[in-house]
């Protein structure tokens, strides 16, 4: 117990009572927290204090809740929108930087697809070694398709393992459609060079004739038929070694037959396969069987 | 003297614990404030950045904007009619202009209540509150997230204006049917801006953010009246409005915008749409990345499509003894697509998308009964020797099913009429013959033929389902039917021709792939025969309610009238139909007589393709080079007249029955009917 409390005595009369509770330090009490009361009521200091508190500390805390949930949704949108439009932009790249159908097909990506301007396909097409073009498009059909005005666009769409290619007229329509294989598109048609001999190429079974006898039988076609028999010599020409023995293909494909050319050279054997008009080859056999 | 003493001691306990209490608080009260500011989410600045979401656009086929998702359009206070801004601060907080953030006599009262009368919540939301609450925080109700939101109204009114709160709060509040903001609720409801609402409108509007989906106009006009009337009592207590001014008003009765009201019944497709972009592009894109989508719904087609089904579903109300308070009533569904691209031009998916926007055309999967015969026959023409003239007893038949009792198949009118030729079995639809047809074809070779016409609901298959009794989509239906109508080249039904991102930069083309996926001349076969289930059999009703171009179709009615089906296309045109209970429950008239697809779906059809096909070239199937058609007997498929070879003879006059018993028939090279003449 401490000295104050022992020393308090009640007070003995009302007026008493009234001197005490209207003491200064229970005036001076009152009065300020009337002060505090009412003031906060009449001025807001309380939300005023707290509000400049959070506004000083605003830029520390963290962006959650809806609206800037809306914002980082809005982010990944135009986020993946900007990658989905760089891809289209990278395929139309592709389609302008590429030399081949080959090299087109091996860039596009499965589903990716990209716009193909007609002068394009044309080069591209035109590109292409003859025997090849009509495995792509039939070229009296594709002279209908860009100069008779039946495409308005051209699209190409990468899959696995290749590539199709759709001729869309105006109201979206495919008027043709071409499926292109990578594997089929990178034999270019240039020089096939197979270690071996003829004899084991079971595709000229039975059609192997000696060098002479072949260019003997060439020298017999008319000049036109010989010069338009094999189109490139280039391959043939710039092989080593002694050519032994030629074969003679039996399957046709679009309007060309395989030719193995047998070469020696340093004791081994090798097949050089090129590609001749199929007319052509069919009057050469008859030459080489004697019936021509 | 004692009693005067111990009071004063009370008052004096009372007082200096009182202090003591509010001290403590006011210490608790910073201590939490350092706490929880720390997870308080940050304001962004300006405050205006809340409608920063680009809108994405979607687009119908000729070029109209059906809808834009996400879109905030967003307005300086001048541009927002003064009666509309008086009514929404008198409803929503009359002291706004008075309080810093919090109302806090109301705040005390509702805390009262919510302590002390249990049962009782009292809201003391001020509108910096709602705005702190709709930008940051959930709609659960927990004492910190009020907390949270009280601390976030203190910062929005120390860092912002009135004004800047108000116009935050106006131009982000939900109005309901996708508006956002009062800009877009003005144009909405009423199709005009916000500055020149009226006060009725005005006050309609303010209503409604307490409960958009209840006070929806366009649903619950009356409710929204009444809401008014709150609105408009509080603007009188408020000394906004007079209490005659009040009274005036409230007897006026605004009238709604109604095309808005059509673009959003065509919800049913946009839905159908905005799912598929969605599981394409995801949400974000979708709803935040400002794409533009074109659509390939024709508008004109769309309106007449949901004209159609609703006067069609009053009727069948009508002819059902429906009156207007009966609850559950059947429903309808209907698929228009062009039968040259596979473009789906309308699509209705229930009889109002406010009532229930579950979408029957593509998500609800229901039996076709006969509807699904006509992949039967193709599959018989192209697996079995057979043809339009081939004849087959209708007679009870037994059909052996391995492993299970056999299957006694029974025609829908319980007897049996001879011989008769296939094409006169589809146009009567004959169970029994179908059964026979299927018997000797196997499901599998059906299942095939549906799967290739376009149907992608996976099908059972067993014998029934020559009857139709696999479940299938509406849209199946019009897939389906749709590659026969093309003369069997299928193309996959799409929504959206094409999709750009906001920069115009093209992320998806629809490119139409024609597919050949039956022969030509006996899909031909086929559709010569849903002519004549047009011309003379289940489906006359077109005829008779005065659609008179070439058409054809089928109806279907399941067993115990459940379904009400009829699928029919003319050579541009393929559209199905169905009626029915979204439970299983059976379609009757007042005299308890079942409703077939004939009664109920064929309305439908005829009133959607007189309105469809108006302006539109009269066209027939084209018929392929070795198809020729000849005159049969209906019983015996002999040849009743000698034979026209239609491809040698080009213009000479096709065969006409001879009503008698006679019918004619399309036949392709090498197949020939009995010499019977």
């Amino acid at each position: 117990m401490n000295l104050r409390a022992q020393n308090w005595h009640e007070p003995g009369t009302p007026g008493e009572w009234f001197k005490r509770i209207c003491s200064v330090l229970n005036l001076a009490i009152f009065s300020v927290t009337c002060i505090i009361v009412v003031s906060e009521f009449r001025f807001d200091w309380c939300e005023r204090l707290v509000g400049n508190y959070l506004s000083f500390t605003n830029d520390t805390r963290p962006e959650n809740g809806a609206i800037w949930d809306a914002g980082r949704h809005m982010v990944n949108a135009l986020q993946s929108l900007d990658q989905m439009a760089l891809a289209r932009e990278n395929a139309g790249r592709t389609v302008r930087t590429a030399d081949s159908f080959a090299d087109l097909a091996s860039k596009l990506g499965p589903g990716e697809w990209a716009k193909l301007d007609k002068e394009r396909f044309r080069a591209l097409y035109l590109s292409l070694p003859p025997y090849r073009r009509r495995n792509v498009v039939d070229p009296v059909r594709l002279v209908w398709l860009l100069n008779g005005g039946a495409t308005d666009r051209i699209f190409c769409e990468g899959r696995m393992g290749g590539m199709k290619i759709f001729f869309i007229d105006t109201r979206n329509r495919v008027v043709q459609q071409v499926d292109l294989d990578v594997q089929a598109l990178g034999n270019k048609g240039r020089r096939a060079v197979i270690p071996g001999s003829l004899d084991n190429a079971p595709d000229f079974f039975g059609r192997i004739y000696p060098a002479s006898l072949f260019f003997t039988a060439v020298s017999r076609l008319p000049g036109d038929m010989r010069s338009d028999l094999i189109l490139n010599t280039e391959d043939l020409l710039s092989e080593k070694g002694f050519l032994d023995r030629v074969g003679v293909g039996n399957s046709a494909q679009d309007g060309f037959i395989c030719l193995g050319f047998e070469f020696r050279h340093l004791g081994e054997s090798r097949v050089v396969e090129v590609k001749a008009r199929e007319w052509a080859v069919w009057q050469l056999t008859l030459v080489l069987r004697g019936e021509g | 003297m004692r009693l005067f003493s111990w009071l004063v001691s009370l008052v004096r306990l009372l007082f200096y614990t009182g202090l003591l209490a509010v001290g403590i608080m006011a210490a608790a009260g910073c201590l939490m404030v350092f706490h929880i500011s720390r997870d308080l989410p940050k304001l962004p600045s300006p405050l205006s950045r809340i409608i920063e979401t680009p809108q994405s656009l979607i687009y119908a086929a000729d070029g109209q904007v059906l809808i834009a998702l996400g879109e905030k359009t967003s307005v300086s206070l001048d541009m927002v009619s003064p009666d509309f801004l008086n009514a929404i601060v008198a409803t929503e907080d009359h002291r706004f202009f008075e309080h810093h953030g919090v109302n806090k006599l109301r705040t005390f009262k509702a805390l009262y209540i919510t302590l002390f009368e249990p049962g009782r919540i009292e809201g003391a939301s001020t509108i910096t509150q709602q705005l702190a609450k709709n930008l940051f925080f959930s709609f659960e109700k927990t004492w910190q997230r009020k907390f949270k939101e009280m601390l976030v109204a203190f910062q929005i009114e120390q860092a912002n204006t009135k004004e800047q709160i108000l116009e935050a709060y106006i131009n982000q509040i939900h109005f309901g049917a996708g508006a956002q903001g009062i800009e877009r609720a003005a144009r909405m409801y009423f199709d005009k801006p916000a500055q020149d609402l009226t006060l009725a409108e005005a006050a309609l509007l303010a209503g409604l953010p307490k409960s958009p989906t209840q006070y929806n106009p366009f649903r619950h006009y009356d409710k929204a009246l009444a809401r008014r009337r709150v609105v408009l009592s509080r603007m009188v207590a408020a000394g906004f409005l007079t209490a005659d001014g009040a009274a005036k008003t409230d007897a006026l009765r605004p009238e709604l915008h109604d095309g808005r009201k059509d673009a959003r019944t065509g919800s049913y497709f946009l839905d159908a749409m905005i799912q598929e972009l969605v599981k394409m592009y995801g949400e974000d894109v979708v709803y935040h990345g400002g794409i533009k989508v074109y659509s390939t719904m024709d508008s004109r087609l769309q309106a007449d499509a949901r004209t159609v089904v609703m006067e069609g579903m009053a009727r069948l109300d009508g002819l059902m003894g429906l009156d207007k308070g009966v609850k559950e009533k059947p429903q309808a569904a209907l698929v228009a697509i062009d039968t040259a691209s596979g473009a789906v031009k309308a699509m209705v998916g229930g009889r109002d998308y406010y009532t229930s926007e579950f979408n029957r055309a593509v998500n609800s999967r229901r039996q076709a009964g006969s509807g699904f015969k006509p992949f039967l026959y193709y599959a018989a023409f192209r697996d079995r020797k057979l043809h339009p003239a081939s004849v087959f007893q209708d007679k009870p038949v037994a059909i052996p099913i391995k492993g299970a009792p056999d299957w006694y198949p029974q025609n829908f009118e319980k007897r049996y009429r001879g011989p008769m030729i296939l094409k006169q079995a589809l146009i009567h639809s004959v169970n029994a013959i179908a059964a026979q047809v299927v018997a000797d074809v196997g499901p599998a070779a059906m299942v095939d033929v549906a799967q290739a016409c376009g149907v992608k609901s996976s099908l059972k298959s067993v014998y029934s389902l020559a009857l139709g009794t696999s479940d299938v989509s509406v849209m199946d239906m019009a897939a389906g039917f749709s590659t026969l109508a093309s003369l069997g080249i299928c193309h996959k039904p799409f929504l959206f021709w094409r999709v750009e991102d906001a920069r115009g930069r093209v992320l998806f083309e629809h490119i139409v792939k024609d597919r050949r996926v039956l022969d030509a001349a006996t899909a031909f076969q086929v559709v010569d025969m849903l002519q004549g289930v047009v011309d003379f059999g289940s489906g006359r009703g077109v005829r008779r309610l005065g659609f008179k171009r070439p058409a054809a179709g089928k109806t279907g009615t399941t067993d115990n009238y459940n379904d009400a089906w009829f699928t029919g296309f003319t050579p541009s045109l393929c559209v199905s139909v169905w009626t029915g209970y979204d439970k299983k429950k059976k379609l009757k008239d007042k005299n308890r007589r079942g409703i077939t697809g004939g009664r109920g779906a064929v309305p439908i059809w005829t009133d959607f393709m007189i309105r469809a096909m108006k302006n539109e070239p009269v066209r027939d199937f084209l018929i392929p080079s070795d198809i020729r058609y000849e005159i049969v007997g209906k019983t015996t498929g002999c040849l009743a007249v000698p034979r026209q070879n239609m491809a040698d003879k080009a213009d000479s006059p096709q065969p006409v029955a001879d009503p008698a018993g006679t019918i004619r028939v399309a036949l392709k090279k090498g197949q020939e009917p009995c010499r019977g003449y």
